[in-house]
Order: structure tokens, then C-alpha cells, then sequence
């Protein structure tokens, strides 16, 4: 089982679980807590379950290009690109972060399978030749997620981090040592990861929960990500990622450049796409404490079968169980009124996604 | 009356199909209609329009329903849905 220095340091605070082979810390007590640090304040958490690689530019461009269905040729200085690792039928094995950091190309991939499963997509591919080498033996990921989360990060990296565009990566100075920046979060509010190695990514993870703690906020664990993510409408690849694996039927098209001529599992894909969806994700919410609202639960409408239920949680900003459902192509709309588990079962409402704004929407850094 | 399912799919159709065509055409976005997930962020995250393609979105809205979206409301550009249940609700949908 792989740990993270940080994920060693943080550990005693939390409950730590092994995830596909990686010790990851789903809880620091009450997930509800911790999700509200993020919608309300700040709250810190360890990513080092992630698998981290690295690549040097000159040798990367072109064999990430030819993995990844996003367009990784056009990808600037200092930019990320949000896309997905396919499988070879050009179905999601991993949701990644591609950054072009000056000299190298990091890759962030968080997946529902191991290590060793992903080493080897990206060894067969030519990861060898190109250079690729796997950071999370030296490197750990802290994320810093929520509606004040500028606050801190502008404390200590200085006012210039609130110029850092989403999806953007750059190189900051934290106590005479080099971190990578990337602003990306997944929960809807501010969110910044930083890359740093083991050593400096817990003094940094203890300097900011300092800083976090002062504005109300805390550590917060994978759990609370997982409603995060979900009631703010973000992709989880350990999710609805595990029910349904087709990018076009989980609406994740944006992460795919249709004009290249090629990536793995492209053949497949695009034969999908050609031939026309049948089925796709649709946001759903019911009322709170709603009995059968889980993964696998049938829906209808208007007394016929209709689809089922991909991902589901209890929102606390919502105060009601939301999910995900895939629904067939001709009722995947939002506003209908579906039920659960039979034709007259329990009301399930379709909604659009978010069915709330979140804060940072009004918040205008440039402003500050 | 509450309007039927049947209802609302056919009126969020009948302003999606025009919408998703129109950006399609006013952005050069390099999709097809079906490729765009109705709740998909249309700035920043998911695809990834910056602040002059949202005047352009704005003006798409109101040529294809004829409903003018008010400064100082982000929330509504944030996806097509959004884009929709602001349309249905001007119209007192």
C-alpha cells in the first residue's frame, strides 16, 4: 500500500482506508463539517492519492498527444488542460490534470483502479522513451479548497496568486523552496493544489490549516469531496465514473478535441459518437432521508422505466439527497418529476446542475 | 395546470436546439449539438469560454428567445440549463 509523507502526517487527525492501493483519508470526523468549511470558509486536503507524473516538455507534447483525446499540442506555458486518461475502447480510466510547467508536463490523474494499472497504460504507450517518471516518491499534493480560499494562499504566496487563471500552473516560493501552484479546483468554490515535495508539503499543509483555522474553516476528507463534486456538478471519476465509464454518456465531450486525428481509444469513441447517444447523466434531487435514493436504483417516468441512479448523497447545502442519474437520451431533461424504484414510487425531482450558486461565483478577485 | 413531463421536454427543447445551433455557429466551437451537456460550466471550467465569448453568449440568448439577460448575474451563463430555466422564467413558464 502506497502512503504519502503527508498523508503519514495527517493520518492520526483523520480515518485513513486503502483506496485501490493507496492510503487516502476519508474523514476528519463529520463530513458534513468539512464540506461546509469548503462552501463557507477554506478547508485543507491531502490529494497524494493521486498519481503524479512528470515528463520532460521536449519529449512529452507528442506522446501525451497521442494518449490524451484533449488537445495536449496546444497546450501553452503555464496552462492546464482538464481531460481523461480513455482505456483502449476510449471509455474513462482516469480524470487528469495535464499542467505545461515551463520545462516539464505534470500529470495529475485520480482513477478508480491501482497504481500499477495506470503505470501500465502509460508504459505501453511509450512512457519509457519519452521519459516519464512517477513523482509520488518524492512529491505530495495539498488542495486548499473553498469560498475564502484566496485568503490564505494570498497570505502566503503574496498578492499575485489572485491573478492565477483557473486551470493555469506556476512557481511559487514557500520558505526558500520551489512548490507548483495550480488553480483547479472541483467543488465550485476557489480551489489551488500545490505540488510540493514530501518535507515541504507538510510544513506547508501545517502553515496554511493555521491560517485556515483562523477563518472558520479545517482538514477536510475525500468524503466531503465526494458531495462537493457532486452537488457542484464536477466529474467523479470514483463515482458516477465507476457506473458509467463512456465520457459521452457522463457529458464529459468538452474534455475531447473532436479534430485530432487520433488518441487512445479513439476508434471506438467516435464510432459511439457517430452512431448517437442513447443514454446520458441528468442531475436529480429528493427529499431528505429518502429511502432507496442510491446507486442502482431504478427511475421512471410517467409509469415507465426511464433509467437509474449513478451517483447519490446527501447535500448538506441542499438539505435533500441529490445524485446523479442516466437517464435515455428523450427524458434526460431537467424539471420532470420521475419516481423512485417503481412507477408509483417516492417522488425524484430532475434538476439542473448546480442546483444552488455557489459563493465564489460573487466573488471578483480582481477586485480585491 | 402543472404542465405534463411531455410538456416541459418539449418546451426546454424547443429553446435548447436553437441555443446549442447558434453557439455552435457565433463561437466556431468544433462540436456538434448533441456534444454539449446541457449542464456543462460554459465559462472557466467545462468549455472553457472566456469573458468576451460570454457577450457573445449573452447576445445569442437574445436572439434565439428574444429575452434580454440583465448585468450582474453570472449564474444564469453558467451552463444551458441555466440559460433555459432564466428563459422559462422571464416567459412565466
Amino acid at each position: 500500500m502506497r502512503t504519502a509523507t503527508l498523508t503519514a502526517a495527517l493520518k492520526a487527525k483523520g480515518t485513513a482506508i486503502d483506496i485501490n492501493g493507496v492510503e487516502t483519508i476519508t474523514t476528519y470526523g463529520d463530513s458534513a463539517t468539512e464540506y461546509n468549511f469548503v462552501r463557507n470558509s477554506v478547508g485543507i486536503t491531502d490529494f497524494s492519492h493521486q498519481r503524479l507524473y512528470r515528463v520532460p516538455e521536449e519529449t512529452g507534447i507528442d506522446y501525451l498527444d497521442e494518449l490524451f483525446p484533449g488537445n495536449v499540442a496546444q497546450l501553452r506555458f503555464g496552462r492546464v488542460l482538464h481531460t481523461f486518461l480513455p482505456d483502449s475502447e476510449g471509455n474513462v480510466v482516469a480524470d487528469c490534470f495535464v499542467c505545461n510547467n515551463d520545462d516539464e508536463i505534470l500529470i495529475l490523474c485520480e482513477s478508480a483502479v491501482s497504481d500499477e494499472e495506470l503505470d501500465a497504460i502509460f508504459a505501453e504507450a511509450g512512457g519509457e522513451d519519452a521519459g516519464l517518471t512517477v513523482l509520488n516518491d518524492t512529491h505530495s499534493i495539498v488542495g486548499i479548497d473553498g469560498a475564502m480560499a484566496f485568503k490564505p494562499m494570498k497570505e502566503i504566496f503574496g498578492t499575485d496568486i489572485l491573478g492565477l487563471l483557473y486551470l493555469s500552473i506556476e512557481r511559487y516560493d514557500f520558505e526558500g523552496t520551489e512548490v507548483g501552484v495550480i488553480r483547479g479546483g472541483k467543488t465550485g468554490e476557489f480551489g489551488y493544489l500545490v505540488i510540493a515535495e514530501h518535507d515541504v508539503a507538510v510544513k506547508f499543509a501545517e502553515n496554511i490549516l493555521g491560517r485556515v483555522e483562523k477563518l472558520g474553516g479545517g482538514l477536510v476528507g475525500r468524503a466531503a469531496h465526494d458531495i462537493l463534486r457532486l452537488d457542484g456538478r464536477f466529474f467523479n471519476i470514483t463515482a458516477e465514473g465507476v457506473e458509467v465509464r463512456d465520457p459521452l454518456k457522463l457529458g464529459l465531450q468538452w474534455m475531447i478535441d473532436f479534430e485530432k486525428d487520433s488518441f487512445r481509444g479513439s476508434e471506438p469513441l467516435l464510432a459511439r459518437r457517430k452512431a448517437g447517444l442513447t443514454e446520458k447523466i441528468v442531475g436529480i434531487v429528493a427529499p431528505k432521508g429518502t429511502a432507496g435514493f442510491a446507486v442502482g436504483a431504478p427511475l421512471y417516468i410517467d409509469g415507465a422505466l426511464c433509467g437509474k441512479i449513478a451517483a447519490a448523497n446527501y447535500s448538506p447545502v441542499l438539505d435533500s439527497e441529490v445524485g446523479l442519474a442516466l437517464l435515455t437520451v428523450g427524458k434526460a431533461y431537467a424539471s420532470l418529476d420521475l419516481t423512485l424504484n417503481s412507477a408509483d414510487g417516492v417522488a425524484v425531482l430532475s434538476v439542473t446542475m448546480p442546483p444552488f450558486t455557489p459563493k465564489s461565483l460573487s466573488v471578483k478577485l480582481d477586485e480585491l | 395546470m402543472a404542465k405534463s413531463n411531455q410538456e416541459r421536454i418539449e418546451e426546454r427543447a424547443a429553446i435548447l436546439k436553437p441555443l446549442k445551433e447558434e453557439l455552435i455557429r457565433r463561437l466556431t466551437l468544433d462540436y456538434k449539438p448533441e456534444d454539449i451537456h446541457e449542464d456543462v460550466s460554459l465559462l472557466g471550467a467545462g468549455l472553457g469560454l472566456d469573458s468576451l465569448d460570454a457577450l457573445e453568449v449573452v447576445m445569442c440568448i437574445e436572439a434565439v428567445t428574444g429575452v434580454k439577460v440583465p448585468d450582474g448575474r453570472p449564474e444564469i451563463l453558467r451552463s444551458l440549463n441555466s440559460i433555459v430555466d432564466f428563459v422559462l422564467e422571464k416567459r412565466g413558464a
